[in-house]
């Protein structure tokens, strides 16, 4: 395990952060791609989202490089701020006249023409708090009682984001959650008793929505309803089918004409799996997973349980959200609104996920050779 | 950790090989449907001609306009260019081109190569035409039951029209146009082309000019006999080919009356063909055929040629009385051969033969001339008749069948009958088409005559053939009679029914007659349905069948016979 890498130190991870900047490049030809011919006939010019992209781009960029300057930390304390924050941006969702409603949910709040979406940034406050409050005492994690607050701070991001409804979000937030407090060291048993109930909610969950039932069913047989629930799944797996292996092209999408909705920010995959094809998805993800793998890497070289705790958990929500929105798009779980990290169009969770991978860059900055906690897994 | 990632990655990426690479060509198929607009490309209808060429329907140019709203940019600005062009209220085209919910809507129907053209040089976006062209019958009244007519939509519905249309209609093609989710045209959408297949030609055994002479002269006899109806049918005896058919009263093909649907389905039945009536005298003839070929045979039941039938006018059978039309008052019913009994037409001596022949051999004889079935003739709707079961006849009605009543045909039915009795004893198939062809004029199918049975023998032919031209020489016949042309026939004259009891004063008047009586080249029945006045077959039927046999001669350039 703990390896101590002296040439990395100062310059970083270089790899990682260029794989970052590149998905994210990536991202706005994409966007461009996906959203052109929707973006000429709806607001008469073809790059209305691909400037927007490039905006968040800019933003993220900055906001990237400043946070790697940063020791992480610095971020330690604001662990229940972050938390705090993110739960009050969470609620001012339903506060009437900042709030924002769209294909009936609640999920923004703006100010003008300016929107963010808070359960992206919740996410990342929610991993911030959990990282600070283990590593504060490592050994809280052994017993049910010291989880506790991290399972009621889990609980109460996920609650608040389900009420917007935004259904995936909550599914990415209560993964991640699993996802560290198992990274924290906690022991099988006590895993286990936590992951139970998480799983029979699931299904309660759905059934407690009539709009997530008709999802699941259109899922389990899109073309039962193709011009109702089922739409979006059929228009997804066109694109895909329509992509073969090798692709129809960059900018040559057919599903991109209007058949596709969200083309240009959750079902972004769809176009470019038809543009590159089976192909392109494979690179596409290998980029991905090396960013992943990177990331985790960067965590197991922290000097500190802290470090580990952070990196891993931000990597952790950006490989989380990836694959999720792969299993949306490839038809393999029911259609949920899920960005695909750094390449959807969508500025807020843009600009948080790569501030996000920011600091995990600079993590491998900072690092200094320290030997690795015993209990990281 | 990294375990579970990499195991979900292997997932998916499995579920996207699954989908990209092994359901392609499946969901490729799927998806192509909602690419794609299609704009009808429609195939010319084939045209009908007579045996000489003769155009009996045809087509002219139209075209129909329309729209795709959704492809339409500036629905009233186009209103106002196309108001001018297709001459339609400027409001209802705005509105029409603006209402989204529907993928399609039509313009303008059947209009002309002009408009089309001017919508061509104005290029609006999202507004279509396609051929739609209007049938056209240059001869109006022509033949109309026959040649029938098309459909609103231009597909086949009566008559000829109606029985080839998968021949007439052709294939229909398509020009794909490649849109957006709702219907936008791509900037450089690749317009697949699948050209329409144009309609076969249909070329009829039918002659423009024996039909229009038989209509002209039915037409006459409708008038001056102020009868209900009249129709007649000219076949070639030799392979039962249909020469002419006439129905009157007609209508005009060109303007039918398709708002009246009663009158409609009168006018247009093709009444020769699917209507029956009971025959009446000229059934003789079958009956007459049936003996002649027995006693040929040896059969000693048969009368024979030379026996003198009984002189009383009536018979009584099963306890019924069966008188003949006429009194015998005058002698002329007295000591009667066949030939007299066919001249005079007298029906105790056919009822002597029916019984003589007995049930059996009499009903293999109606079989054999196809009563009871169809004809097999190339048309819909065909009528089989009414002809008792052989199981249930009893004497009494198969000795009025002996002299045609007590059955009932379609006149088709009769007139093959009686072209086969005389033609040698070969029953051909009635046909109405006598070849198909491709539009650029090459042969692509033309009919054969169907010999579907043998009725009698040559020799019994020609014997009969030799009776019949004595009826047309010194009987009943004698109308039809034109010196030197071996006209021969027989007259029928049916007194109606209605709901099972004789209708008095309701006759049918029937004449069937062909020549050259040695080597027949022209069969006509001709039947008027309830003539006033005088209503004998050979008074007011005949003398169409010579009129129409005058015309054939002097349209044909015919030679006398000699002897």
């Amino acid at each position: 395990m703990g390896r101590t890498n002296k040439t990395e130190e100062g310059r970083g991870d270089l790899l990682f952060l260029f794989a970052v900047i590149l998905l994210a490049g990536l991202g706005l030809v994409f966007v461009y791609s996906a959203s052109c011919y929707n973006a000429g006939v709806r607001y008469g010019d073809e790059f209305f989202f691909f400037k927007k992209q490039l905006i968040g781009f800019c933003i993220g960029l900055v906001c990237m490089v400043a946070v790697s300057f940063l020791p992480y930390e610095r971020l330690r304390k604001g662990g229940l701020p972050a938390l705090i924050l993110s739960l009050v941006l969470l609620a001012l969702v339903f506060v009437p006249g900042l709030g924002k409603s769209n294909y009936g949910a609640t999920r923004w709040i703006g100010f003008g023409s300016f929107t963010i979406q808070p359960s992206e940034i919740a996410k990342y406050g929610f991993v911030m708090f959990t990282a600070a409050y283990f590593a504060k005492d490592p050994g809280r994690m052994r017993g049910f009682k010291g989880i506790l607050p991290v399972l009621l701070a889990g609980l109460s991001v996920c609650v608040l984001i389900m009420l917007e409804p935004n259904m995936s979000v909550t599914m990415c937030v209560g993964a991640i959650m699993l996802g560290m407090i198992f990274l924290s060291g906690v022991s099988p048993k006590t895993l286990l008793a936590i992951c139970i109930p998480v799983l029979v909610l699931v299904p309660v969950l759905i059934i407690a929505e009539p709009y997530r039932l008709k999802r699941l069913s259109a899922y389990l047989d899109p073309w039962a309803s193709p011009r109702g629930e089922g739409y979006q799944l059929i228009q997804s797996l066109y694109a895909l089918g329509n992509g073969g292996f090798f692709g129809v092209g960059l900018f040559h999408s057919r599903q991109k004409l209007r058949f596709l909705p969200f083309a240009e920010s959750d079902f972004i995959l769809s176009v470019i799996a038809e543009e590159t094809g089976f192909l392109g998805v494979l690179l596409l993800f290998l980029l991905i997973g090396f960013v992943v793998w990177r990331g985790f890497r960067i965590a197991r070289g922290c000097r500190d349980l802290y470090g580990y705790m952070l990196v891993s958990g931000i990597t952790l929500a950006f490989a989380v959200q990836s694959v999720l929105n792969a299993l949306v798009v490839s038809g393999t779980i029911p259609p949920t609104g899920l960005p695909l990290p750094l390449i959807s169009a969508g500025n807020t969770s843009l600009i948080v996920t790569m501030t996000g991978m920011g600091v995990v860059y600079g993590a491998s900055r900072h690092k200094e050779g320290a030997s690795p906690h015993k209990i990281y897994r | 950790m990294i375990l579970v990632i990499t195991f979900l990655f292997c997932l998916f990426l499995g579920r996207f090989f699954y989908i990209q690479v092994i359901r392609k060509e499946n969901l490729h198929y799927l998806a192509l449907d909602q690419w794609t607009r299609e704009i009808p490309v429609h195939a010319g209808r084939g045209s009908i001609y007579d045996v000489n060429g003769v155009l009996l329907a045809g087509n002219d140019a139209a075209y129909t306009v329309y729209a795709r709203a959704n492809a339409v940019e500036n629905a009233s600005s186009a209103a106002a260019t196309l108001s001018g062009i297709l001459g339609v209220q400027r409001e209802e085209l705005e509105k029409k081109l603006s209402d989204r919910s529907k993928s399609e809507i039509v313009l303008l129907r059947k209009t002309g190569k002009e408009t089309v053209e001017a919508l061509a040089s104005s290029s609006i976006r999202g507004v279509y035409y396609a051929r739609d062209d209007i049938r056209v019958y240059p001869y109006g009244q022509l033949a109309c039951q026959v040649l029938g007519f098309t459909s609103f939509d231009g597909s086949g519905t009566t008559g000829v029209e109606g029985y080839y249309n998968s021949f007439l209609a052709g294939e229909d093609g398509e020009l794909l146009y490649e849109t957006d989710l709702v219907g936008v045209d791509l900037d450089n959408s690749i317009a697949a082309y699948f050209p329409a297949q144009d309609g076969l030609n249909v070329r009829l055994t039918l002659d423009y000019r024996i039909q229009s002479l038989a209509e002209q002269v039915m037409g006459q006899v409708l008038e001056t006999s102020q009868a209900k109806a009249a129709r007649a049918v000219v076949l070639d005896p030799s392979d039962c080919s249909v020469l002419a058919m006439v129905n009157l009263p007609s209508y005009d093909l060109n303007s039918i009356p398709r708002n009246d649907l009663d009158a409609l389905n009168s006018l247009s039945r093709n009444r020769v063909i699917s209507d029956i009536y009971e025959p009446g005298s000229t059934f003789k003839i079958v009956t007459a055929a049936a003996n002649i070929e027995e006693g040929l045979k040896g059969n000693s039941r048969a009368l024979p040629l030379n026996h003198v039938y009984s002189s009383s006018r009536t018979r009584v059978v099963d306890g019924t009385t069966i008188k003949c039309w006429s009194d015998h008052n005058n002698g002329k019913h007295s000591n009667q051969t066949l030939a007299e009994a066919l001249n005079n037409s007298c029906n105790p001596c056919f009822v002597d033969i029916a019984l003589s022949l007995g049930r059996e051999t009499f009903y293999d004889y109606l079989e054999a001339f196809n009563f009871g079935r169809a004809t097999g003739i190339d048309f819909a709707g065909e009528s089989i008749g009414m002809l008792l079961p052989e199981s249930i006849v009893r004497d009494c009605d198969l000795a009025r069948i002996g002299f045609g009543q007590t059955i009932a045909v379609s006149p088709l039915q009769l007139a093959c009958a009686a072209a086969s009795a005389v033609n040698g004893g070969y029953y051909y198939a009635p046909r109405l088409v006598d070849s198909f062809f491709s539009s650029d004029g090459s042969l692509q199918k033309k009919t054969q005559a169907t010999l579907l049975h043998r009725t009698v023998s040559e020799e019994t032919s020609r014997i009969l053939s030799g009776m019949l031209e004595g009826v047309v020489r010194d009987g009943s016949g004698k109308k039809a009679y034109i010196e030197g042309y071996k006209v021969a026939g027989k007259t029928g004259t049916a007194q109606k029914y209605e709901n099972g009891h004789i209708a008095q004063g309701k006759y049918v008047s029937s004449f069937v007659g062909y020549f050259p009586a040695d080597e027949p080249k022209y069969l006509a029945l001709i039947i008027v349905d309830e003539p006033q006045g005088t209503y004998y077959g050979s008074t007011v039927a005949a003398p169409c069948a010579r009129e129409i046999f005058e015309g054939i001669i002097d349209m044909m350039h015919l030679p006398r016979s000699e002897g």
